[in-house]
């Protein structure tokens, strides 16, 4: 208990710098509170109140709400192709994701046969939005374990995919409702497998840059570190790559296919540990297979229309018909769903938006940080990948 | 028509519960199964379900029906094993919204939905003991998410100041 050693010290008043007498502390007791967030360059908008013991956490309380924005009422009173817009904003890491997400509710709803080109795009742009996300991860990972060198070049080699966002959809962070109902919402740009095809080459030399780092810090400070075992995985609701690091091998893609996924050739990477470098490795191997899902489609990806109706009608002339529909999709962090309920208006009359992290940020989070040193929480907070924008909604 | 092996998979789960509990099931499509049943046999049927594989709660939700006076929820169960997702739907009467809680069932799951749901639609889950507000601070309206909450009223109220001619627009 090397924190309760510099607790006393304090205490007794010796002060190894200068003649200067400390105060003594009249209560001897260690505990104290401590606020971790809610304006972190890498946590988002989000806090967690610790309760401390010297240095060790005795228990954790999540604060959200700092980014609640009402989305689900939102949507209430817009159209799809308003509401497209709005589900680029349920994460600011993977837009694209979401996107698709809301436009498969939509779908659903409506019964539209979209068209086979418009499949293979919305699945090209959620993979190299699962990509980009999961190099967020590790910069964002690095800087809470003061690697700042990872940070960077993470942004750096990031930066090289949102370039391709930019040319396909017009936007670098926000794809402004690119992946709407009945399709998407243009057509590929001439060249673009090629430029892809680059940004792909690049991103190995990242993830080789990477492997390199492993030893000098990341398994120091992540083995062994919050650890969850599968059992309480899913009792606290973890998915994604967080459930499949405690040893569940189970992925939307695979287990409820959408879209062209079912036709695709790819792994579920899983590792039995469940600590925080358990939830590293699975990541890091999930690019991998990220990119091998890019290749085929690139290599299969049709000719034909990308979006039906291909003339969008007038917003009020369209509406969605009556009926409810729980769509689930596997984005980077873990399970998202969206439950839409119409009345058969022109806007939805129920949207519920069930992100990953409203699971992982609160219950799991707080499970975890129960009892670890306050050096380990950074490892572990974003071991999880967490982005509170989802959760508060 | 004839039916494909995993469209079986779910009308035995409709058969499985209906020999037990008195509900109406459908077979949305493959993997999804829509089930009604009363408020009182949910919790049991939240139960037997997960005896049978559904240990994952992916969300609980809440619709506000303010002409028929009921809040309708849904529970939405997955199963790991057999792949379905199960939507367990019940109503209650919106003067009196309570209901059960399913933390004895999905524990920890249960109850953060829960508490976001007491939040913003006021529904009272009995038996959940720490139902504080989530994400909105010092908020003593009406639960927002209900259906005769009129933010736009709201907004209108509180953000916009009348003595400004410019504001004028906004409010007016």
């Amino acid at each position: 208990m090397s924190g309760r050693n510099i607790m006393t010290d304090q205490m007794s008043g010796k002060n190894p710098t200068g003649n200067e007498q400390i105060e003594p502390a009249t209560d001897d007791s260690t505990e104290y509170d401590f606020y971790f967030g809610p304006a972190h360059s890498g946590s988002g908008n989000f806090g967690v109140k610790l309760k401390l013991d010297g240095e060790r956490v005795i228990s954790a309380r999540a604060d959200p709400g700092y980014l609640h924005r009402g989305f689900e009422k939102l949507m209430e009173y817009r159209t799809p192709i308003q509401n497209a817009v709005i589900s680029d904003r349920l994460c600011v890491l993977e837009p694209l994701n979401w996107n698709l997400v809301h436009a498969e509710a939509v779908d659903e709803l409506t019964g539209i046969e979209v068209p086979e080109r418009a499949r293979y795009i919305r699945v090209l742009m959620a993979e190299l939005s699962r990509l980009q996300s999961h190099i967020i991860w590790y910069g964002v990972m690095s800087l809470g374990l003061g690697f700042d060198t990872g940070f960077r070049l993470a942004f750096g080699y990031r930066d090289y995919i949102l370039d391709i966002f930019e040319l396909i959809t017009g936007g670098r962070c926000y794809p402004a409702g690119y992946i709407c109902d009945g399709g998407v919402r243009r057509d590929l740009p001439e060249g673009y497998a090629e430029r892809i095809k680059n940004v792909l080459d690049k991103i190995k030399g990242f993830m080789e840059n990477i492997k390199s780092f492993d030893n000098l810090f990341f398994a120091n400070r992540t083995k062994g570190i919050g650890v969850l075992k599968l059992e309480d995985a899913i009792r606290l609701g973890a998915t994604g790559p967080v459930l499949r690091a405690s040893g569940m091998k189970t992925d939307v893609r695979k287990d409820d296919p959408y879209e062209i996924y079912s036709e695709l050739d790819f792994d579920v990477p899983t590792e039995k540990q469940g600590d925080a470098n358990a939830r590293c490795t699975v990541r890091d191997r999930e690019m991998e297979e990220s990119i091998k899902i890019i290749k085929q489609v690139l290599d299969r990806i049709p000719e034909g229309k990308t979006r039906k109706p291909s003339r969008i009608k007038r917003p009020s002339r369209t509406k969605i018909p009556e009926g409810e529909v729980y769509v689930r999709n596997e984005i980077a962090r873990g399970e998202a769903c969206i439950y839409m309920r119409s009345v058969g208006e022109s806007a939805p009359y129920r949207v519920k938006v069930r992100g990953p992290d409203f699971l992982h940020m609160i219950p799991v989070l707080e499970h975890l940080l129960k009892g670890c040193e306050l050096a380990d929480v950074p490892a572990i907070y974003w071991s999880l990948n967490i982005c509170p924008a989802d959760m508060d909604r | 028509m004839a039916e494909i092996p995993q469209q079986r998979k779910e009308n035995k789960l409709i058969e499985q519960i209906s020999s037990k509990f008195e509900i109406e099931g459908t077979v949305q499509r493959d993997r999804r199964v829509w089930v009604t049943t009363s408020k009182d046999n949910l919790i049991a049927l939240c139960r037997f379900a997960k005896r049978l594989g559904f240990h994952h709660l992916s969300a609980i939700s809440v619709t506000d029906w303010p002409q028929e006076k009921i809040f309708e929820l849904t529970y939405h169960l997955w199963s790991y094993s057999a792949r379905i997702l199960l939507t367990v739907k019940t109503k209650i009467d919106r003067a009196d919204p309570k209901i059960d809680s399913a933390i004895p069932i999905f524990q920890e799951n249960a109850q953060i939905h829960e508490r976001e749901l007491h939040e913003l639609f006021g529904v009272q889950f009995e038996g959940n003991s720490d139902l504080t507000p989530l994400f909105l601070e010092d908020w003593d309206g009406p639960p927002p998410f209900r259906k005769d909450f009129n933010w736009r009223d709201y907004v209108r109220q509180k953000y916009y100041d009348r003595s400004n001619e410019r504001e004028k627009p906004y409010w007016e």
